[in-house]
């Protein structure tokens, strides 16, 4: 019996080995395509970007004739890319979290209000940011706002809106029945089971859900382009127009000067890492925050 | 007083949609009992018990005709506060659920819905319940450590306390050992046993030598029907009901 199973497998088994080797192989291989693309980006950016990787890059602003290849950095439009989101993402928030919690603790799941709302989002997380520009730009013109700070703040609220909402409801509907059957059965009502039991058990998914959304909006170009304008000065005002990073790449890629070029990938660099930051603290912070987490 | 923990069913009937699960029930539960209702899976024990405390109301698409009687209130009338139901009755689930928090926020969770915020009087209840669910000599020097981190039957304990310091009258149990391992079930009978002195307990189960443990009446349900209820004496021992004999001697399951 013994020698049977160990030297004559039969050509079946033969067969379903190599089948598993070559999926196997193939997947590692999409494995490597996905880190190693993490890697080229910034391997590549970095180099392009090493002739003009200076400690002025990031601590001062554009001087005078900084766009023909003199001195100076991009300190406006790392100050405004971070108010203009934070600004942003504060006010996406402010509008997901009730609208989330609503969904999830007052309707049904399979009700028409919820799935509409549900739908909507949906359809307006796919809309390219450039349609929130050209919208946030009626929006502006309408209350004859100048392209600013508040115009692009709101418009980049427009853009997280639907990611934020989506991926913290998605959070909050993964929490089991039971956990909420649970605080009813203690005597809670909905609103002390949504905020005392089911925030607290998602809550670390709720500080990813906002960290997605800040690095979307921290890198998205298109939708500032109109509404939020550029300057080489800090931004101290709602109303003055703001730069960000983005459109500090643009501008630089599109210049004729190879020194202004390189900035551009110092730039895109600046904004990489500053994103690579924000998921890195995603991490640890969730981790932090799970201690009381069940399963 | 006299009457409190007192429950009676007037004809319960449940639908889930089209599907009929609880036919037309009546049934008085004693207090300071133990009655155990027992049925073969999918008969509609889990049902009945949702029923008691009206957490039916929270899932899909369940309706509930009849009347449910607690102290001489329907409890499904439209004035009553659902939330004042439910603290009447505390809920031991099958598998133990834990909240999100501490041992020690566990077990002041439903005294702090109700209001109570003074520190010293919530550090007695808590010692005083889990005291009372054989936790506290586990615990008691790490109130403050996350309560996933217990085994699953102190878990369950935790639960029991957790649903004591309500100050229910009634205690449903729903399976409440079947994922504990044999020590741990032993310990959590034991607690029940104790506790029916001053609480009315129903319990599902779908182990029979623990009914025989444990009822003191048996309510046997068959497909959404009660077919028997009694003391578990008779039931056991002289059966009228030919479905309840063939349950009892393991002829259907």
């Amino acid at each position: 019996m013994k020698d049977k199973i160990t030297s004559n497998p039969g050509p079946g088994l033969q067969r379903r080995k190599r089948v598993e080797f070559v999926f196997r192989a193939l997947m590692l291989t999409s494995s490597l395509v996905v880190s190693l693309s993490l890697i080229l980006i910034l391997v590549s950016i970095i180099w392009k970007s090493l002739p003009a990787l200076k400690l002025s890059m990031i601590t001062r602003t554009p001087g005078s004739g900084y766009y023909l290849g003199k001195e100076g950095g991009i300190l406006n439009a790392i100050i405004g890319s971070l108010q203009l989101t934070l600004g942003a993402t504060l006010i996406a928030l402010l509008i997901a979290l009730p609208a989330v919690i609503y969904l999830n603790t007052y309707l049904r799941s399979k009700s028409f209000l919820a799935e509409a709302i549900r739908f909507a989002l949906d359809v307006l997380w796919g809309i390219p940011s450039i349609v929130y520009g050209a919208f946030g730009f009626l929006v502006m013109l309408f209350f004859h706002l100048r392209a600013s700070l508040l115009a692009g703040m709101i418009t980049v609220a427009l853009v997280e809106l639907p990611i934020l909402s989506r991926v913290m409801d998605e959070t909050i509907r993964l929490v089991p029945a039971e956990l909420k059957e649970t605080a009813f059965s203690l005597g809670a009502n909905r609103w002390q089971t949504t905020t005392r039991v089911v925030l607290r058990q998602v809550f670390p998914g709720l500080v990813t859900a906002v960290l997605i959304a800040l690095g979307r909006g921290l890198g998205d170009a298109a939708s500032v382009l109109f509404t939020a304008g550029y300057t080489d000065r800090l931004t101290t005002s709602l109303l003055q127009p703001v730069a960000t990073l983005p459109l500090a790449i643009f501008f630089q890629l599109n210049s004729p000067f190879p020194e202004v070029q390189q900035r551009a990938y110092a730039s895109a660099a600046v904004l990489t890492l500053l994103i690579l930051l924000i998921s890195l603290i995603t991490r640890s912070l969730s981790r932090k925050l799970s201690r009381h987490k069940i399963y | 007083m006299e009457s409190r923990g007192r429950l009676s069913l007037k004809n319960l009937n449940v639908y889930y949609g089209k599907n009929h699960v609880l036919k037309n029930v009546n049934l008085e539960i004693p207090e300071k009992k133990i009655t155990v209702i027992i049925g073969p899976s999918g008969c509609g024990k889990t049902t009945l018990l949702k029923c008691l405390n009206r957490l039916l109301d929270e899932g899909e698409e369940a309706r509930v005709e009849g009347q449910i009687i607690v102290d001489g209130q329907d409890i499904y009338a439209p004035e009553i506060d659902v939330t004042l139901i439910r603290k009447k009755m505390g809920l031991l689930s099958q598998k133990p659920q834990v909240l999100p928090m501490s041992i020690y926020d566990n077990v002041a969770f439903g005294p702090r819905l109700f209001g109570l915020k003074h520190r010293p009087q919530l550090d007695q209840l808590v010692e005083k319940y889990l005291k009372l669910a054989g936790l506290w000599d586990e615990v008691k020097d790490r109130l403050h450590e996350p309560a996933s981190r217990l085994s699953i039957g102190q878990q369950q304990r935790l639960c029991l306390a957790r649903g004591l310091a309500v100050e229910p009258e009634i205690i449903l149990g729903d399976e409440p050992t079947s994922a504990l391992d044999p020590q741990s079930s032993r310990n959590v009978e034991q607690q029940l046993l104790r506790l029916k002195q001053d609480y009315t307990i129903v319990l599902v189960t779908h182990i029979l030598r623990q009914a025989r443990r444990l009822a003191d009446y048996v309510a046997f349900l068959y497909l959404g029907e009660l077919v028997e209820f009694g003391p578990a004496s008779e039931i056991f021992s002289n059966p009228k009901d030919p479905r309840t004999m063939a349950y009892i001697t393991g002829e259907i399951s």
